[in-house]
């Protein structure tokens, strides 16, 4: 609550979660690399990725903000990719 | 096809036979009661501190909730009336409302129909003695003036949804059929005397314990009844549609004062409780190269899928 009833209007996107339903959500992160003469090589084979949803009632981060749900997961890319 | 047309009339009266079964709690319709003239004489009519001797626990977790400063609210309530007054009923051309001194009740109901719903009973001056008082606390809080801010916000959190809008005034929804709700009366889920001097009787509501009753306030899109139809909640019209309708079961009540353990501090995101209850957040991560295209060549990249189930009865965040 808090935001005002423009995105329940039908008028502005409504970004709510719709209940007793899955909403499917995908990042991509990519990895930071540099090129060489044949290969392409990563700077960091791992990254540890923060997770965190943000209820935001008033649509800033004004104090009035809320955490429901954080976690972290680490996940590495040690193989090398090469050009055959 | 008639087939169809005769269950459906079937059904109909059988809704119509349990509505003029039901319990007689209410009964005819009460003469008005005289209009307060203050903010003092309206709060003093639903004054729930009375009740709080022998139902201590209700009235402190009603106390710590939204209902009892619904005016002020978290405080962004009173300030955002402000805003619909300057911003909207000033601006309009036919609201009628060019300068504080034009507010009326009926110029504050496409807030207070919800907020405030007593208002009804008050005189215009209560309305003007509503915006003035939230004007002055925002006056004294930005001029750093603390005991003055403090007495008038004070004041403005002393209108609220108190225990006799909900357990009165609110109780009986279909009054043709289940008669109107009695000025002696507290009304509940059992019948018989009441030991409060002022309400010494108390009946059943029979809707009290359904969304129904809490549908009253919370919304289902605009408010078309009003001239000027406002929008604030919508978490019923939600509840019917997106969560009734594809098989949820548990109504307002059982989550928000039963499962949820709080009773009457009927609370949500500011909540833990309520928090643990609202989702199931899973998230997948791993690592891959994509081959996007010549150019750029192979990216090595983390992807992360998050899946999220709302569990409440409604959309969230609501309006
Ligand atoms: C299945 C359980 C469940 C049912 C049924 C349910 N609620 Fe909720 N409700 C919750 C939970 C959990 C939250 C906390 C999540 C949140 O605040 O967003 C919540 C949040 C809310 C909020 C705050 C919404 C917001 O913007 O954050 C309101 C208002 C509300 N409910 C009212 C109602 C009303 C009125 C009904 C009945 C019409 C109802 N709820 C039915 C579980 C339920
Ligand atoms: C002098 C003590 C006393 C006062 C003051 C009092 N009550 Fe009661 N109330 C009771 C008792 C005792 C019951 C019956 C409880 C029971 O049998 O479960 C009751 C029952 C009720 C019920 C019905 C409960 C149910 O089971 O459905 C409601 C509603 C209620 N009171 C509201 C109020 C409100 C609102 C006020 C303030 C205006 C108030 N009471 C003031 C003692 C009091
Ligand atoms: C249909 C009934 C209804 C009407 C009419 C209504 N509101 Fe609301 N309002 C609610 C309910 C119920 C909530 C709490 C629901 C929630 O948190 O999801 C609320 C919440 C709010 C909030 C956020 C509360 C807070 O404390 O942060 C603000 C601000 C607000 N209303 C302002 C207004 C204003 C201003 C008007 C008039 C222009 C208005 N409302 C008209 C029912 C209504
Ligand atoms: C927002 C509406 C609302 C307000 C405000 C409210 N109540 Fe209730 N109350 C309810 C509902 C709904 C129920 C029935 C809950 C259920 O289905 O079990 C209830 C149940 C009760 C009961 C009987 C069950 C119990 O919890 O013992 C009593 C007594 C009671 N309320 C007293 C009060 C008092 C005293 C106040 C003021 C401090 C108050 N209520 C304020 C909605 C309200
Ligand atoms: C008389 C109107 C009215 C009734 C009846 C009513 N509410 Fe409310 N409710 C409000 C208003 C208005 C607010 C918001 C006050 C504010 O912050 O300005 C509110 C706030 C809430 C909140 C807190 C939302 C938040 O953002 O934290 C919840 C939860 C809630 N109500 C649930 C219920 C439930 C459950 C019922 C039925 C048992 C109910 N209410 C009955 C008017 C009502």
């Amino acid at each position: 609550m808090g935001r005002g009833p423009y995105e329940k209007s039908g008028l502005l996107a409504e970004t709510s979660l719709p209940p007793m339903k899955h909403v499917h959500e995908r990042f991509e992160i990519p990895y930071p690399f540099k090129d060489g003469k044949k290969q392409r090589e990563l700077i960091n084979d791992e990254l540890v990725v923060s997770v965190k949803l943000w209820y935001v009632p008033f649509g800033e981060f004004d104090g009035y903000e809320v955490i429901f749900f954080e976690e972290e997961k680490k996940i590495d890319l040690k193989t090398e990719w090469i050009w055959r | 096809m008639k087939k169809v047309v005769k269950i459906g009339v079937s059904l109909f009266a059988m809704t119509a036979l349990w509505a003029s079964g039901a319990y007689c709690a209410g009964g005819p319709e009460p003469a008005a009661p005289a209009k307060a003239k203050t903010i003092k004489e309206l709060v003093a009519r639903y004054d729930s501190s009375r009740c709080m001797e022998c139902h201590e626990e209700a009235h402190e977790q009603w106390d710590n909730s939204l209902h009892s400063h619904s005016i002020l609210g978290t405080p962004r309530t009173a300030p955002t009336i402000i805003t619909a007054i300057d911003k909207g009923l000033k601006l309009f051309p036919y609201s009628g409302v060019k300068e504080d001194k034009d507010i009326t009740v009926e110029s504050l109901m496409f807030c207070a129909k919800c907020h405030l719903p007593q208002l009804d009973e008050a005189t215009d001056d209560v309305a003007r003695e509503i915006v003035a008082t939230i004007r002055g606390w925002q006056k004294a809080s930005k001029e750093g003036n603390e005991d003055l801010a403090d007495e008038l916000e004070e004041k403005i959190a002393s209108l609220n949804i108190g225990c006799m809008v909900c357990h009165n005034k609110m109780a009986i929804i279909h009054k043709w059929a289940d008669g109107y709700a009695q000025p002696d009366t507290v009304y509940g889920s059992q019948d018989g005397d009441h030991d409060d001097e002022k309400f010494p009787k108390m009946a059943k509501a029979p809707a009290l314990g359904e969304s129904i009753f809490c549908g009253q306030c919370h919304g289902l899109g605009p408010n078309f009844e009003l001239d000027e139809p406002s929008q604030c909640a919508t978490a019923y019209g939600s509840y019917l549609y997106a969560y009734v309708a594809h098989g949820g079961s548990d109504s307002c009540q059982e989550c928000h004062m039963h499962k949820s353990g709080l009773g009457h501090d009927m609370q949500a995101y500011n909540d833990e409780t309520m928090i643990k209850m609202a989702l199931d957040v899973k998230v997948e991560a791993r690592s891959l190269f994509w081959r996007k295209n010549k150019e750029e060549g192979v990216i090595p990249k983390g992807i992360i899928k998050v899946d999220l189930y709302n569990k409440t009865g409604h959309v969230i965040p609501d309006g």
